[in-house]
This record gives structure tokens, sequence and C-alpha cells, in this order.
């Protein structure tokens, strides 16, 4: 049945064969080739041999494709029967040379399984029988051939993919020509291809393979690879071949952990950088990073990991050395935490000094330290560098330490030397004992090693690993180099800590770390005698003597710094110093020279001196025990190095100090389950999630909770980054920012708030920007933000506003996220619904919030624009309280800032010209305010509250409501940029372009702003400009300004400049001369008093008291008389003014008594009198002088008597005022009415015939009818023309008492005449006008004066709002000498009646005549009052 | 033994070109070869599905990966990720959350990208758990870190077939547009490699012209099956 299977099977597979050789077509002949491979797989018996020249043949077929198949196929057959190797193998060697890479390469790859799997044969049968069998033989013979055949390929010179193929075969021929560490030792029970074949299984007396010269030809292949990477050879590589090469060499030293001496430091040296251009040396690069990362897991003492460490900070330039130094932390950096192990097994024996001291008891530390006393006799040089490699490990493991502890150094060396001695553990356990006896066995050398295997193979694991346990004591801290790989159970503990350090918690991690660490002085010594025992190489033997070498040394730290621990505390007070950064970095730098030369020594070390160490000078070590132990080396070394380099040591024993000190909490918890010894014995468990998290969860928690003894030893820092770390690294369902959350919070000072939340900050944040995927990215972001808000927010709540914990948190935060800038908002702009709630803090608030921006527009440019948002939101809000502290932080603080100084502007004109468009009220509010702001803005004595509520009396109180919402909305916009006119001069302009549109609300804002922010402003040249061309429409703003600006003292003389050019040129409105009118010079303002009087009333009023008031510098412009004075020379028709508005204007004057005094009118009148022609309204005047000063009659009738001798009849108007003055004079005017001519005085009679009775009654008096003419006499009625004698009589008296007044009136009529004839130039009218004009004034300077007094004091603090108030009061002042001087009217009437005259009469000659007329007259009119 | 015969199919097309049109079996030394390629990146969601789907429209043997633990996608808040297994088809996904929050989702982009992951193919991979999945000759990756995992996982492996393998790294951001982008490059590139018999000797020349013409950084490394 099987035959014919068979036969059946092979005919077919003929078949095939032949049908795919005679195929053309490249398909076909594929197919057919598949069918037969597929056949092939199916047939278990033996391989038909008739096959095998078809398939030859075929491997010469002109497809590559198939030549290719057929080489795979071929290789499949040979695996398969072993017995055909002879006849494949010749022909695959000679298709490896084929011109297609594929082919080759497909060769090469079959080639590689028939290697492995004819090896692996030939070691089994050569183990269970002296001889080959013969065709095994000659298969070997023919592999032996391919195998050199390809290795030439691999080392010859080229570029090819078929060489990547050839190195791969070295590659796999290295590995299988050593022995594999981690591979079984025992040898395969039973012939037949074991799943890992392992060369160490070859014993002595195979009879073909020589693991001695099996290990040589893979050091020499080694060593050839090597070469090609060494630097001239390297250079004519490509970067594929290149990237293969140094994957290939990891490979091995991963595997083959004892070549990692000679691998890495080429592979260190190698510099791509220097031979390749950028692409290739990027590749090559990487290629190098990955090694040495992965060669970092490794725990090999050759591994170097400092120096990986260093060469991968060249290749990153530092980016990835944290993933380093992290790994290599995780990976052997438990150093300090096997302490607390300790501490939980012995309890008693808590003090680290045990450690030195069984050292030095234990025989087995005896022998350990007299080899570093050894290697210390080895030279200086040798000393100093180990000195440096060791702290720049130790510097890295605890990474982020800073403390710095000098001062304990030398306290290390004695304490270490001193109570050693005395401590002697005295525990008789059977582990003990066990501990004891490997001691002396270790003692024994190598005599006892076979008693040594035994008894390790007989005791149980469990026991085993109390021993180590046990032995652990023994260990120096240092680890790096301990773990060696031949030993399977360290290996497989250092794989789980490896595998484990990123789902365990630390410290479990740094527990079962510290289990493997535990275990190197056993292994270590099996270990050297492994390789004696089995006769490997040189390799490993030079590999064990590294391994010594970095155990001496740690030997040296272990007997100095775990006693510092102890020590550290004690001294704290005098000799601690903790300074505050971190230099790790630094330590590591500083190492790097040293590690170079490190690598060197290694190299040579290998071959001479430590071949040496090893085996001679055991002995001789172990009698200088005691010499070793003195401390003398430690102290020798330390002082060499401790100038420059006591860095490196500090932060070493600072580390051991502080993680003592948590060990020592640890120890008396009793919570701590984890820390059980049984628990720890075996070190590969499995936890589901939930433990782990819990585990997790608690030892965060201590890590939180050792705050107060962390605070005592000065780990802070560590515990800092611990902590940051530990969260990033934990799964977030823990929340461990929670926990640390509420860490802080609880109390924010004493617990390093600040420092800790900002590192946690920073480490979260440098996650989320580490340009990962976006989905772990955001999530480190959002925990960012989340912590971050949170802490602010529990810092506002906790703390008062003036606290700076918030600011200097938000200072420091690396990034402040939306979320935090809008809670700094509300710090700034409160809504309103907390207005309520806490009103009293929120100003507080509002100022803890502003500072906080301020500050961070200063120091962040980053956000710079998101502050000053909120700063300009606050400047603008709602409530004034806040927002004058706001703008009062724009204005002053940041408006000066050049870099945002437009952006405010900007916002600023925004809101300004917002409000134009925004606001508006109903026009029927509009308009009663508009009134109030014209009024206020003629009186500014009003406040402009009281002008509001005058406002509001209009109107109904809900529209008075949303008139001052809006004004105060307006007044919220607005403030901001008022704030910065006064800082820039030039925004004012804004406010007047805008103004014209501006809704009424807005105007009412900017007047009340405008006295503020003008009087900040002064009259500069800025506003001068902006005044001297206001935009049309802001009259009214631009008049307040003007008022505000000339409040103060004297305006300057740019500024009544402007104002006057103004009117002139541009604004005809008399009312914006107001404010400087008491500035300007006399003749001015009379030529614009015309103006003045044909305003309205009450500016005319308003106008008139400042003219009157003048400044208070230089008096007033004009005094009383005078303004009446320019009232009367105004013509209504020349100067286009309309009566009424002159009348008026007089009415005005008569008006204020106190001013228009009496005397004032007695000496206007007196002046008008002789004015030719009279003022049109002279008579008028004179009568309202009538009407209100009653005692002025005398004086007035004796102007009637002139007027009659001016012949007032001539003027029709005038006469009637005359008539009518006299009317309302009588019975005195009597008298002057008979002096009117006859016919003058029947008109008089004829038109006021009620005077005809009293006259004609007075003048019938026999005394005053004698005096009369008879014409006079006639007209009375009182003599007919009949009575001839009578009148005749009276006539005659008459003329000689008219005669007299005849002569008198024609000699005044001359005078007139004279006057007028005499072509008087102007300038002696002028003249003569002053001269009067100077003796009123003088005449009322002491009212006037004791009024501008008053006024001066009173105007200028009180300012605006007060002024009439201080009218009132002056007139109240001068009232009492008003009164006193109307009591005394007629003599200082008198009096200056002459004084002035007698001034007349020097002046002019031409008026004297009548000067003394009226003195004359008037004495006799004082004479008739009499 | 695996199947490591695989067809090699040479492109001239350009990238505008339709799949399957112009196609043509090149035979150089009588080979029709064609390569297989794997785009991972870490959740096998954006960037590597965006060159899946596009490699495969232009007719490439083509697979993708994530490296990372889970499949994360965004959530309604950055604290709140949806977190899937690797495994969980796309489809699923896709439903579960149109219904959770269907605006948000098509707001950002999520679930227009699931529609497409799922008539790429059914579920995200992880690189990792897929050695099984074959041998492949190029592997593009879109992040440094993904590269590393991915080379970390080879170098782990047993590497018994001795078949090279071409690992590329391009950087590429994580966020649609971005993907887009990268996964024509990578298309572009595979395009490129097919054109060639064996990259092995060629790689630097292509490495060197792509970063040329693109100014992107590409790093590879080679790596053994």
């Amino acid at each position: 049945m099987v035959g014919i299977m068979v036969s059946y099977s092979r005919e077919t597979l003929e078949g095939l064969a032949s049908s795919a050789k005679s195929a053309t077509e490249l398909a076909p002949k594929l197919h057919c080739l598949r069918n037969l491979r597929r056949d092939l797989q199916k047939e278990a018996s033996v391989f038909p041999t008739e096959l095998l020249p078809l398939l030859f043949d075929l491997l010469s077929d002109q497809f590559g494709a198939v030549r290719k198949f057929v080489a795979e196929v071929l290789g499949e057959i040979g695996l398969k029967y072993v017995e055909l190797l002879p006849e494949i193998v010749p022909l695959l060697i000679k298709s490896h040379k084929d011109e297609t890479p594929a082919v080759a390469r497909q060769v090469i790859v079959c080639g590689t399984d028939l290697f492995r799997s004819t090896l692996e044969r030939v070691a089994v049968q050569g183990l269970h029988s002296s001889e080959l069998d013969e065709l095994l033989e000659s298969s070997w013979t023919w592999m032996i051939k391919f195998k050199d055949e390809i290795c030439s390929l691999a080392f010859k010179q080229g570029n090819s993919g078929v060489k990547l193929c050839a190195m791969k075969f070295v590659e796999a021929l290295i590995l299988l020509y050593t022995p594999d560490p981690s591979g079984s030792l025992e040898p395969p029970s039973h012939e037949g291809i074991q799943a890992d074949f392992n060369i160490s299984m070859l014993r002595g007396g195979h009879p073909v393979l020589n693991i001695g010269d099996l290990s040589i030809e893979a050091s020499q292949k080694l060593g050839l690879l090597l070469d090609q990477l060494r630097h001239p050879a390297a250079k004519s590589l490509n970067s594929s071949t290149i990237i293969v090469l140094i994957n290939s060499l990891s490979a091995v030293a991963k595997k083959r952990p004892a070549y990692c001496g000679r691998i890495l430091p080429v592979l260190l040296s190698l510099d791509p950088l220097s031979f390749l251009n950028g692409v290739h040396a990027a590749a090559a690069n990487l290629a190098l990073k990955t090694v040495f990362l992965s060669c970092l897991k490794c725990t090999h003492p050759a591994a170097a990991p400092d120096r990986l460490i260093g060469a991968l900070k060249e290749i990153e330039g530092g980016g990835r050395t944290d993933k380093a130094e992290d790994l290599f932390y995780k990976t052997n950096g438990s150093i300090q935490d096997k302490d607390s192990v300790e501490d939980t097994k012995v309890p008693l024996e808590e003090n680290p000094l045990c450690v030195s001291s069984l050292v030095a008891e234990s025989t087995f530390g005896r022998k350990r330290s007299g080899s570093e006393y050894n290697i210390d006799g080895n030279g200086d040089a040798l000393s100093g560098k180990r000195a440096r490699i060791i702290p720049s490990v130790s510097g890295e493991s605890t990474e982020g330490l800073n403390g710095n502890d000098v001062g304990s150094l030398p306290l290390v060396a004695s304490t270490s030397a001193g109570p050693n001695k005395s401590r002697v553990v005295s525990d008789t356990g059977p582990v003990q004992q066990l501990v004891a006896m490997f001691g002396a066995l270790v003692a024994q050398g190598e005599k006892a090693i076979g008693s040594l295997e035994i008894l390790i193979s007989s005791i149980s694991a469990d026991l085993l690993a109390d021993v180590v346990m046990a032995n652990m004591q023994n260990i120096p801290p240092d680890d790096t180099s301990y773990a060696d790989g031949t030993d399977d159970l360290v290996m497989n503990m250092c794989i789980v800590g490896s595998d484990a350090q990123i789902k365990y918690p630390p410290s479990f991690l740094a527990g079962v770390l510290s289990l493997s660490t535990a275990f190197p002085p056993i292994s270590a010594l099996i270990n050297r005698n492994i390789p004696k025992k089995e006769n490997a190489g040189e390799e490993l033997c030079a590999d064990h003597v590294d391994q010594q070498m970095f155990s001496a040394e740690d030997a040296v730290l272990a007997s100095g710094l775990p006693a510092s621990s102890d020590t550290f505390p004690v001294n704290e007070e005098g000799n601690i110093v903790f300074p505050p950064n971190v230099h790790y970095r630094g330590n590591i730098e500083g190492g790097i020279p040293g590690m170079d030369s490190s690598a060197q020594n290694d190299v040579l070390l290998e071959a001479s001196v430590t071949s040496v160490l090893g085996s001679t000078n055991v002995e001789a070590a172990s009698m200088n025990q005691d010499a070793s132990f003195s401390g003398e080396p430690l102290l020798a070394v330390i002082p060499s190095v401790s100038v420059d380099k006591s860095e490196e040591f500090s932060p070493k024993t600072t580390g051991t100090g502080c993680n003592s000190l948590v060990s020592s909490t640890a120890t008396s918890l009793v919570s701590a389950p984890q820390f059980v010894l049984p628990k720890i014995s075996a070190p590969v468990v499995d936890l589901s999630d939930e433990e782990k998290d819990n585990l997790q969860k608690l030892v965060f928690l201590r890590i939180v909770e050792a705050y107060k003894q962390i605070s005592m030893s000065g780990g802070s820092q560590l515990r800092f980054s611990l902590l940051a770390q530990l969260g990033i690294e934990f799964p977030s369902e823990l929340d461990p920012w929670k926990i640390l959350q509420e860490h802080i919070l609880s109390d924010y000072l004493s617990h390093e708030g600040h420092e800790l939340t900002v590192r946690v900050l920073y480490r979260l944040y440098g996650e989320a920007e580490a340009e990962q995927d976006f989905f772990s990215s955001t999530t480190a972001a959002s925990a960012y933000e989340t912590f971050l808000l949170t802490v602010a927010e529990a810092l506002r709540d906790s703390f008062p506003p003036s606290d700076k914990s918030l600011s200097k948190l938000l200072g420091d935060s690396p990034f402040l996220p939306k979320s935090v800038l809008k809670l700094l908002e509300s710090f700034c702009c409160p809504g309103s619904c907390d207005k309520v709630e806490k009103d009293l803090q929120n100003g507080d608030r509002v100022t803890q919030g502003l500072s906080a921006v301020w500050s961070l527009i200063l120091t962040r440019p980053g956000i710079r624009n998101d502050c000053l948002e909120i700063a300009l939101q606050s400047a603008v809000h709602h409530l004034e309280e806040i927002r004058m502290k706001a703008i009062r932080l724009v204005a002053n603080k940041l408006y000066s800032l050049s870099f945002i100084t437009q952006q405010i502007e900007e916002f600023a004109k925004d809101k300004l010209f917002s409000v134009v468009g925004c606001i508006s009220s109903e026009r029927g509010d509009g308009e009663t305010l508009i009134d109030d702001c014209k009024k206020k803005d003629l009186d500014m004595e009003n406040p402009p509250k009281k002008s509001q509520s005058v406002s509001g009396v209009g109107m109904d109180t809900s529209s008075e409501a949303r008139s001052s919402t809006s004004v105060a909305e307006a007044q919220r916009c607005l403030s901001l940029y008022f704030a910065l006119c006064t800082k820039k001069h030039a925004l004012f302009v804004h406010v007047f372009s805008i103004y014209k549109d501006a809704s009424d609300p807005v105007k009412q804002a900017i007047h009340r702003q405008i006295p503020i922010l003008v009087r900040t402003m002064g009259s500069s040249s800025e506003l001068l400009k902006i005044i001297a061309d206001p935009p049309s429409g802001s009259e009214n703003l631009l008049l307040q300004v003007l008022q505000t600006l000339t409040e103060g003292p004297m305006p300057s003389s740019e500024l009544i400049h402007t104002i006057r050019k103004l009117f002139d040129t541009r604004i005809k409105d008399v009312e914006i001369i107001f404010p400087i009118l008491p500035f300007l010079p006399r003749d001015d303002v009379l030529r614009i008093f015309p103006h003045l009087v044909n305003l309205p009333t009450e500016k005319f009023q308003v106008a008139l008291s400042r003219v009157l008031q003048g400044s208070s510098q230089s008096g007033p412009v004009l005094s009383p008389s005078e303004v009446l004075i320019a009232i009367h020379s105004i013509d209504p028709a020349r100067d286009g003014i309309p009566l009424k508005q002159v009348t008026d204007a007089c009415n005005t004057c008569f008006a204020q008594r106190q001013i228009f005094t009496q005397q004032v009118l007695a000496g206007v009148l007196n002046q008008l009198v002789q004015q030719i022609p009279l003022p049109m309204l002279f008579m008028r005047t004179v009568l309202q002088a009538i009407g209100a000063f009653p005692a002025l009659s005398d004086f007035i009738l004796e102007i009637l008597s002139r007027l009659v001798s001016k012949q007032i009849w001539k003027d029709p108007k005038l006469w009637v005022g005359f008539l009518k003055c006299a009317q309302s004079t009588q019975p005195q005017s009597y008298k002057v009415l008979l002096q009117l001519p006859p016919p003058q005085l029947g008109n008089a009679l004829t038109k006021i015939s009620a005077l005809r009775a009293p006259l004609t009654a007075h003048a019938s008096q026999p005394e005053i009818r004698s005096s009369l003419p008879r014409s006079t006499l006639a007209v009375l009625g009182l003599v007919p023309d009949s009575q001839g004698t009578q009148t005749s009589q009276v006539q005659a008296s008459e003329t000689q008492t008219s005669q007299g007044q005849q002569q008198a009136s024609e000699s005044q009529q001359t005078s007139q005449s004279q006057q007028v004839s005499v072509p008087l130039s102007h300038s002696e009218t002028d003249h003569q006008e002053t001269s009067q004009v100077v003796a009123t004034q003088s005449q009322s300077s002491p009212i006037g004066t004791g009024m501008s007094e008053t006024s001066q004091s009173q105007s200028s603090p009180v300012g605006a709002g007060q002024s009439e108030l201080s009218q009132d009061t002056q007139v109240s002042d001068s009232n009492p000498p008003a009164t006193t001087s109307h009591t005394q009217t007629s003599d200082s009437q008198s009096s200056n009646q002459t004084h002035a005259d007698d001034e007349k009469i020097d002046d002019t000659a031409a008026s004297e005549n009548e000067t003394m007329e009226v003195e004359k007259s008037k004495e006799s009119s004082a004479e008739e009052e009499e | 033994m695996k199947n490591i015969f695989v067809v090699r199919i040479f492109f001239l097309d350009h990238l505008d070109m339709v799949a399957g049109k112009n196609r043509r079996i090149v035979r150089r030394g009588g080979f029709a070869m064609r390569f297989r390629y794997a785009m991972v990146c870490s959740s096998n969601q954006n960037r590597s599905m965006e060159a899946h789907a596009l490699l495969k429209r232009q007719g490439l043997d083509v697979a993708s990966y994530g490296t990372g633990s889970h499949v994360k996608l965004p959530g309604p808040s950055v604290r709140e990720p949806n977190v899937y297994d690797f495994g969980t088809p796309y489809k699923q996904m896709f439903d579960e959350l149109r219904r959770k929050d269907p605006e948000l989702y098509k707001r950002n982009g999520i679930l227009q990208m699931l529609k497409r992951n799922l008539s790429v193919k059914l579920a995200p991979q992880r690189w990792q758990d897929n050695a099984g999945d074959g041998v492949f000759d190029v592997v593009m990756t879109f992040e440094e870190k993904v590269f590393d995992s991915v080379l970390e996982d080879l170098n782990n492996r047993e590497q018994p077939l001795m078949k090279t393998i071409l690992v590329m790294n391009l950087e590429v951001k994580d966020n649609h547009e971005e993907a887009a982008i990268g996964g024509r490059l990578a298309l572009e590139l595979c395009q490129e490699i097919e054109g060639n018999e064996a990259w092995e000797d060629t790689i630097d020349d292509i490495v060197a012209g792509f970063e040329k013409q693109h100014r992107r950084k590409l790093v590879y490394s080679i790596s053994f099956y």
C-alpha cells in the first residue's frame, strides 16, 4: 500500500518536475513546482532520489524565480532527508553565486537551516557515541565548506543584499558556536534535534567538534564582523549594511552577553556622523540607539550602562536619554531600596552598618574585600578611573536627587571603619548556617567548586532564596555588575524585574530587583568557576574578570555608603547643605571622560591584568583584608576626586539617607503586606489588575505621606519628581492626581504645595507636549488642566485675596489653559450675580486677579493677548469699583508697555466708537438732557449730579432710570478711553469727533468726565491743537473743555490766543469766549461787547459777571460804569443788534444793584450826558436810575437842567423821555421845567397836561413868579398877555435870574458848540474818558478789590460747583459797604465830581466852562437840597 | 515553512492613477514578485488606516496595525476618551459612538474615519499580537515611538527565516489632515520601493531621494524574519 502510494507519488513528482523543466513560461513552471512541493511535504517516507537530478537541472533554469523556488525546495528536502545533503550542498554552494540576488539569498537561507540542523545532529550524535556515521560526517564537511563560502561572502567588501544575508548567517554561526548562557546545561538525554540547541551540551571527547575550537572560530568571525565596523572599513559600507551589522552585533551581544565587552566598545566608538552623510547617518544612529537601549536592559557587567547612556545622549542630543536613564534606573537602580527590604526582614538590625560589619566579619566578605584591595593596588590610574565611574553611575541611578552632603563624606569613611567590628550578627538559624557554609566553601577557592555546586543543587529553591536573602546584607549597594547571565535563576528574575517595571509600582519592583541583586555574591562565585570547569574560551574568563573588577569597586562603596545613611540624620544640623538645584546632568557629563578611559582599560585588561587578578592573587588578597578595611583605600580614592567630584558622591549619599528614612517608616508601618518576606521569596507574583492597582495606590500614598521625613532629610525634590512621574505612569483609574491634590491642598504652605504643584505641572506638560499621538497627549493635557484648575480654585477659596500663592502658581506654571484664564477672568470681571454675596471680597479679588494678570502679561508673552483681554474686559466692567481698578492698571501700567500699547488703544477706541452706535435713548429724554448739558455748561456751579436730578424732575421715573443706566453704560465704555487720554492727549481728538454723533446719554457721560480729564491733562500742546481745530458739532464739548481749562489759575497765553483765533475764524458763537473773558484785554472785550449784549439774558448775565469779576490776577476787565457806557454806546442799527437786546442788557445791569450802585449810575449818567449825540437810551436809563435809586433825583434834576441847556427838545425821542423824567421827578423838576424856553414849556405842558396845574401853582409862588420871565408865565397862564406890569415885574425878576441862567446856558451852548466846533481829536476825548475811568475805577476799587479778594479766596479750591455760592457770599459781603456809601452819597458824589473836574481842568481848557457850570449847578442843587 | 513566495507587481503608475488600470507585471530576471506592506501607527485608526485604504485602493498588498496598548478615540471631553481593545470591530465603535453623540463625533471627524476604516477591514489589529500574519517586506510606521515598538518586537522574535524586512518611519502628526498627507507620501514611497527589484541595494537612494523631494525626514532600519 505504501509502496503504491510511494510509487504513485514518485511518478507524479517526477512528472511534475519534468513538466516544470519543459515548460517555457514562468507561470506554468511555478505552478508545477508548487504542486511538487506540496506533494513533497505530504510525502513522509524515503525521498525519491531520482527526483534530485531533475531538480538540480532546474537550478540552472532561465527564470530566477524558478531557481529560487528550487533552492527553497532543495533546502526543505535537505532538512528532511539528511542523507541527501552531500549531494545537495555542493549545488547550493554553486548557486549562491547566482546572478539573481534573490536566488543567492534563498540559498543562504536554506544553507543556514541546513547548517544548523547538521550541526545539531553532529553534536548530538557525538555525545552518545564516539564515532559519527559516515554520511553525517561527509554532510558536515560539506556544510563547513558551505559555511566558509558564505563567510567569505559576508566579509567581502561590497554592498549587496546578498551580503546582508551572509552577515546574518555569520551571526547565526556565532550564536551556534557559543554556549547560550540562558540555555539548559544538561545534555539532551536522547538523540534528536532539540528545540533549543545549545553548544554547551558538548562535552570533551566529541569526535568532531571541540567547543574550544568552535568558540575560537566564533570569536574570529565576530572579530571580522567588528572589523567591518571599525573606522576605515566602515566608510565603504552603505547604511543598510551598517544597520544590519549593528543589529547583528547587538543580537550577539544580547544573546551572548560575554561578548558585550568586545562589541560595545566598537559600537560606542562608532561615530556614524563622521563618515556617513545625513540620511545614512540617521539610519545608523537609529540602529545604534535601538541597540544601546536594548543593551541597557542587559544586566551583564560588560554592558556598561553608564557609557551606553552617555552614547545615547550623544546620539540623541538629550532627547531620549531620559528614557534611557529611566530604563537603567528601573532595571538596575534599586540600590537603596534594597535597604528597605533588608529592614523589613531584619527589623532588629535596622542599622545599615550591619552591611559593612558583615562584610568585614564573614570569610566571604574577607575574600571580596581582599580582591578589592588588590585591584586598588594595581595602579593609581585604575583606581582613579573607578572612583569616577561609580559616582556617575550612582548619580544617574538616583536621578533627580539633588541633596548634597559634602560634609558626610569623611564621616562615611570613619564610621565605616569604626563600628564594623563591634557588629556581629549572631543569627544561628539554618539559613545563617548555610550562609556560613557557602562562605567557607567559597573561601576554599577552586577546590570547592564541585561541592558548592552540589550544595546549591541539593537545597530547595525556597531555602536557597532565604540564603540569598540573608546574604543580601553582604551586598554592596551597587548591583549593576552582578547579575551575570550564567545563573538561570538570577537571569529569570532579572527578566521579571525588567519586564515588570512598567506595570508594577517602583518600590515593589525595587523589592523584586533587590532580590535579584542579592544573588550576585553567590552567582558570581559560581559563575567564576563554571567557565573553568567547562573549559570555555578565554573570553568568558576575561569577562568574569571584568565583573570582578566591578564588584570590587562596589565593595568600596558598600562599606562606606550605607554607613552614611546612619550618620546622616545625626549630623544634619552641622554639616549638611542642601542646594536646591538638580545637578545630576552635570555629573553624567563629568563622568563621560572617565568612561572613555575605562572603555580602553577594559579592552586592555581583558587580556592581561585581570586574568592575573582573577586567579592568582586571591589568596594574597585575603591576607590584606584588615588593611583594606581600615578605610584607607576609600580615603585614598576619595581625596583624589572629591575636590571636583564631591557632588557626584553626594547625591548618592543623600539618596541613601532619605531612602533609609523612608524605609524606616516603612518598617514601622504594619500595613505593608507587600514587603513581607514570603511574598518576596517568590518574586514572580501574578497580581490581578485590582491588586496591582491597590499596590500602586498604596505606594503612591506612602510617598505622599512621607513628606515629613523627606522634608527633614532634604530629598523633597526627588519626592516631587517621583510623585509626578508616578502620576504619569499610573493608570488613570487610580486617579493619582486627586490624591496628590488632596495632599497639596490640605496644607499648601507647609507641604510645599507650590513646588510640588509646579513639578507635577511641568511633568504633565512635558507629557502633553511630547508630540505623541493626540489621544494620549490630550489625556495628559486634560490632567494638567484639571490639576492646575483644581489647585487654583482651592487656593482662591482657601486663601485671602491678599495671598500671593495663586499668582505665583500661575506665573510658574508652564502653560495656562483656557479654563484657568477663565478663572482669572472671573476674578477680574466677576459676574453681576455674585456681586451681592461677597461684595466686600470682590474688590480684593479683583486686585488679586489684576495683579496676576499684570505679571502674566509681563512675563508670559505667549498668553499676553489673553491676559490683556481679561484686563481690558475688566476695564469696561459694569461695576465702577472694578472698572476703576482695572483702568488704573491698564492706563498706568500696561499702556506704557510698548508691545501692547497699540492693542489697548484699539480696544479703547472700539469701545469709544461703539457707544456712539449702540447707546441711544428716546428723543424726548434726549432733549431734556441736552438742555441740561447746556445749562451745566453755562453754570459750572451745578455739579453733574444735580443737573441730572434736575433733568429727572421733568421726566417720569422710568425714563429717568433708563437714561441713567444708559449714561452708566456710556461711562462704562468711555472711562478707559478717557484714562488713556490722560496718558496720550492726542487720543482726545476722537472724543471730539464722536461727540457730534453721540447720543445724549453718551454726551452726558462725556460731560461728566471732562472736568476731571481736562484738569488732569492741562493745556498741553496736543490739547491746544485739538481745540484749535475742533470737529464741527463738538461746540458744547469744546465749551466745557475750555471752561475747565480756564477754571484754575491764569490760563496760558497760548490757550487764550487759540480761543481768540478760533472765535475770529471759525466759531462765531461768542460763548466760546466766555471762559477767557476775564483774561482778555479790555479793548478786546469792548470790541466784542455788542456780541455779548446780543446773547440771551442769562448768558449775558454770565458774561457780565465774568467781565466784571475778571481774573484774580488782573482784576476786573471792565468796571460797571464802563459796562453801562459800553451798552449805551451800542448803536442797534450799526451793530445789527435789536434794540430790545440792548434794553434787556440795561435791565440786567440795573437788576444787579449791588454792582451797579448809585454812584456808578451817577458817574455813568454824568459821562453819558456829555456825549454828543446823546445815547439813544440815555433818557431811558435816567428814568430807570430814578426808579432804582430815588436818592439820585437831585442829581438827575441837574442832569435834566443840563439837558435843557442842551436843547433836549430837538431830539423827539429823548424829549419824550425828558418829559417823562420831569414828570416822575416833580415837584423838584418844576424848576427845570421852568427853565425851558416858553415854547418848549408850552409843548411840554401840552404833552403832559397833568403837569400844568402843579407847575402853575409852583410858579405862582411870589418869589418864583418874580424870577420867571413873562413869556414863561404867559405860557403857564399866570400872566395874561395883557397884564403887562405884573408880568414885566415878574419878567424883570425873571430876566434877572434868567439872565444869569441864560448867560450860563448861553455859555454852555457856546461851550457845547465849541466842543462841537472845535475839532476834538479822538485822542482827546478818549483821554478824557480814560481819565474818568481811572477816577471811577479808583472809586470803585475798594469794593472791587474786596470782591475779587473774596472770589480769589474762594473760587480756586471750590471749583465751578460752588461759584454760585461764592457769589452769594460776595453779595452779602459787599452789602455793608454799599449801605454806608448810600448814606454819604451826596458827599462822595460831589467830591468825586470835583475830583474828576479838577483833572478835567488840567486836561481840557475847552470844557472848563462847562465843568465850572456843572460844579456850580451842583452846588446850587446841593444847597437846594439842604 | 512560511510562504515567502510572493508575487511582486511593479507599479509605474503615479498617484493619480486608478488601481487596476495600467497595471503591468514587470518581469525582471524572470521574477514576478510583489512586496507585502504593513502600515503601523499607534491605534490603527487614523494614520495607518488612511495609508492602508490608499495603498489598498492602489492595489498594493497591504495590512495595517497599531502598537498601542489600547485603541483610544477622543471622547466628549479630554478626560473621557473612548477606549477599546484591539480587535473591537470598527463597526461596533461606529455604532456606539453614533449612538452616544452623533453630533460631536461627526464634527471631530471620528465617525467619518470609522466609516472609512470599516470599509477597509474588520477591526484594529495590534502589531505585537499579530506576528502570525506572515512575512512583510516593508513596514511603514508613522511615529517614532511606533517605529521603536515595531523594531523591538521584531528583534524579540525568533529570526529563523533570515528574511529581511524594511522598517521605515515617516513622522506624521495624528490628525486627519496630516494623516491624509502622510498616507499619500507612504503610497508614493511604497510604489517607489515596489519599482526596485531588491530594495536592499537601493534603499539608501530611495530614502535620500524621498527626503530631498518632500523635505521630510525618513528613517529606516532593517530587521529579519
